[in-house]
């Protein structure tokens, strides 16, 4: 392609192949260090790789679009991610929240997925649940789906830290990576979109109209502000 | 070993149904020769198989990139991309060629980008105006006519652009380009402000219907990428314009998942036809012809005749030249958030599927003066509009902060795609690979690639370009201006304008085809398609693909006419 024909798919290849280490500032604190708002920090396990499965291939059905593999989350693992698509996107007056929206079950096809970049995020995800349950124990006896709402909130707080070390930089990437994949399931479905205020996606006959005179008005205002001059043709 | 399926023997075989095999196919049909084309990819109909109207939430992984599909799930391309099974290609150490390779009718037309600038007087001569590479043995004035006859015939919206290499188009060529977008109006003010020009791009995309007895062909609607393909015509593929046209002459024959292994030969020096493989069966067919066309694509068009002829030296290589001289455009990518168009108000920006402005080269003066450290030009393509925040311009933040993040971001990013002209080099070339057979048995290609300081510096130049674009428009930069230019250049073959491996010339000792494609040592074979570039310029080869083609075979069926071939 040349890449102008990649134009529309832009930002969903970036969400998918954007190193995460780009938002992370070098890790300054000592391994195992503790943050205030979680104590002592969970060791990070492990996670099972996907069972052998096949992709789609190279010559799917375009007009019938099918995923081709099966979907792998336990329940437990599914009711845990919904409930943090309800706290990372949760619903307000103008949308409904991510969990209630079902973009769990995008996580789900996502990780599930037999290609690299989606295995890499599998490890990740797999791994942060289980970790959130190890913490949560840990510092409550209880596994995450069964503490309270504040208290997860305040777990999810300490893992949106600016500047994560140690044995929080697993768990941090975790969150991130979670926040970017409900970003991209969420806000691609016709209710994200609306909520976006996504104009488009409708045949228009005749020539392209171009921006509407908000459209232009804002321009405007900001070509002044630039000191660019108002030229909006 | 079978005869082929045509039952008649064709007088040309055309090899390959991409923009030049499919211009072959129209014209030689138009002037009343029966042809036969043999595609090595499956048949494809764009109005049962593309799925224009899909949300992208309707895709697997919301139609993500995958090693399955590199440009997402609904991209038209289907059956091949960077690989193809069973058919590999090598490299040598250290190079890291990219090979993208559809294999199906259509080719590349089917998904491409369809930005078709016309190359300029400098473009044809570049050894004459720095002393590099070589010069082509026509020059733009042989080529306009083409041009303004190709322009018409494919339909391209687009204006002038009325600067230094830049040609513009007669009046009756083009239709009008769509409205500029906010980034783009951003994007002009601003570039403009700075002595850089923006001008609408030219782009094969109808903006006005194109009525045809056979192939008519509609405006477009403004809605859908058109990498998808298009049911209605309005984005140039030959699956829905030339191949229907020059099927409906009643001269033209199309076998499909016909992998061409080799141009067949007689004792005197000239072609007889080919041998294909059936990619389903596995059978060797040979068909048989009066002439052969190659439009296979640079790569494969250079395979098949490097696997032709004499053992180890191949067909048409008195020069030694098949293989040499591969280029790829240069390409790297840049983009900032700009704060002042966050939370800006909401319209349809949908627009055609590309770009509608771009920014062309503008420094050939500066160039001339030994001001810059780089010979040769390079353009940006312009994207950013309204759709969902990549995770970089995203605050690490979760709940009701991050939904108003992700409203205020939608449509505030801005990317600058820069594509410029690689010098041909010594180190750049793609030879048969001895050790390693593709799965029907024919002998792979292995690429070289490397890129000289000029495209190092050029980018490196492009970047600092870019930056001061997004830091007049108070844009914060999201792409790390301390990486080493050259670990921002796309690989060899990213781009996919591979180009020049029998390129043409005016002596036969120092190029493999004439400036209409002919081979020096088989007077009846053409090569039409990108290896016979003896330049890449910066600008995207189709257009002069295209143009190429016709050209070469309106000649081809002139010497019909006057019994060369009889």
């Amino acid at each position: 392609m040349t890449p102008s024909r990649r134009t529309t798919l832009q930002w969903m290849i970036a969400a998918a192949a954007t190193p995460l280490a780009r938002w992370m500032p070098p890790a300054s604190a000592a391994e195992g260090a503790s943050t205030p708002l979680l104590g002592p920090i969970a060791d990070w396990p492990g996670a099972p790789p996907l069972p052998t499965t096949k992709g789609y291939g190279r010559d799917p059905t375009l007009m019938e679009p099918k995923v081709a593999w099966p979907l792998t989350l336990t329940r437990a693992q599914r009711t845990t991610i919904d409930l943090l698509g309800d706290m990372i996107l949760p619903a307000d007056d103008v949308s409904p929240g991510a969990g209630q929206l079902g973009v769990g079950a995008f996580i789900d096809e996502w990780i599930s997925a037999p290609y690299p970049t989606q295995q890499g995020d599998r490890a990740t995800v797999l791994g942060g649940l289980d970790w959130l349950d190890r913490q949560s124990i840990a510092q409550h006896r209880k596994a995450f789906a069964v503490i309270g709402e504040p208290m997860r909130g305040t777990m999810l707080d300490a893992l949106c830290a600016a500047a994560p070390a140690g044995k929080l930089e697993m768990p941090v990437k975790f969150i991130d990576r979670l926040r970017h994949l409900f970003v991209l399931g969420f806000y691609t479905l016709p209710e994200g979109k609306k909520d976006m205020g996504y104009v488009g996606d409708q045949p228009t006959e005749g020539p392209y109209p171009g921006p509407s005179v908000d459209a232009r008005t804002h321009l405007a205002a900001l070509l002044a502000e630039l000191k660019l001059g108002v030229r909006t043709t | 070993m079978s005869r082929g399926p045509a039952t008649a023997p064709a007088d040309v075989i055309i090899v390959g149904s991409g923009a030049a095999g499919g211009m072959a196919a129209y014209s030689l049909t138009k002037a009343g020769l029966r042809c036969l084309m043999l595609e090595a990819g499956r048949d494809y109909d764009p109005q049962q198989e593309v799925n224009m109207l899909a949300p992208e939430s309707d895709a697997p992984l919301r139609g993500s990139a995958t090693p399955d599909k590199p440009f997402g799930y609904f991209d038209a391309t289907v059956d091949g991309g960077w690989e193809v099974d069973g058919e590999p290609y090598t490299s040598t150490e250290g190079s890291g060629f990219r090979w993208w390779r559809p294999r199906m009718l259509g080719g590349r037309t089917n998904h491409w980008g369809r930005h078709v600038p016309r190359w300029g007087a400098y473009d044809f001569k570049p050894f004459s105006r720095d002393g590099l590479g070589v010069d082509w043995p026509i020059g733009y004035d042989d080529v306009a006519p083409y041009y303004d006859r190709v322009e018409k015939m494919i339909g391209v919206n687009g204006g002038p652009i009325g600067l230094e290499n830049h040609p513009d188009s007669p009046a009756d060529c083009l239709m009008p380009p769509p409205a500029p977008r906010v980034p783009e109006l951003l994007l002009k003010a601003t570039a403009e402000s700075m002595g850089i020009p923006v001008r609408a791009a030219h782009t094969a995309v109808l903006t006005r219907d194109m009525p045809d007895p056979v192939a008519p062909r509609s405006a477009c609607f403004n809605a859908t990428p058109c990498s998808r393909g298009c049911t209605i015509g309005a984005m140039f593929q030959t699956t829905t314009s030339f191949l229907p046209m020059a099927k409906a002459t009643g001269r033209l024959t199309v076998v499909t998942d016909a992998m061409v292994a080799r141009v067949l030969t007689n004792q005197a020096g000239r072609a007889t036809g080919v041998e294909y493989v059936d990619r389903k069966t596995g059978v060797r067919h040979r068909v048989s012809a009066r002439a052969v066309v190659l439009a296979a694509g640079t790569g494969e068009t250079t395979r098949l005749l490097l696997n032709s002829g004499e053992p180890g030296r191949g067909l048409a290589n008195a020069s030694g030249e098949l293989g040499r001289n591969l280029t790829d455009s240069t390409g790297a990518s840049f983009s900032a958030f700009i704060p002042g168009l966050a939370d800006r108000p909401r319209y349809n920006e949908d627009g055609i599927g590309g770009q509608h402005v771009y920014i062309p080269f503008w420094l050939y003066q500066e160039q001339q003066r030994g001001e810059l450290d780089f010979a040769r030009g390079y353009h940006f393509e312009v994207w950013g509009r309204f759709g969902v925040p990549s995770p970089n311009v995203l605050p690490r933040v979760w709940g009701a902060d991050l939904k108003k993040a992700v409203r205020s971001a939608s449509g505030a990013t801005i990317g600058l795609s820069l594509r410029g002209e690689m010098i041909p080099n010594k180190q750049t070339y793609c030879e048969i690979d001895p050790g390693v057979k593709d799965r029907f048995g024919i002998p792979v290609l292995r690429f070289a690639f490397r890129f000289s300081r000029h495209e190092v510096n050029q980018v490196a130049h492009g970047r600092r370009i870019a930056h001061a674009l997004f830091e007049r428009m108070n844009g914060r930069i999201l792409d790390d201006p301390s990486l080493p230019p050259e670990k921002i250049m796309a690989a060899g073959g990213e781009i996919i304008h591979e180009l020049g491996t029998a390129r043409m010339g005016t002596d036969a000792r120092t190029s493999v085809v004439d400036s209409y494609g002919r081979a020096w040592d088989v007077d009846n074979l053409v090569l039409m398609d990108g290896a016979i570039f003896a330049s890449g310029a910066h600008k995207n080869p189709t257009l002069t693909i295209l143009a190429l083609a016709l050209r070469a075979s309106e000649q081809l069926a002139a010497r019909f006419k006057s019994g060369a071939f009889a």
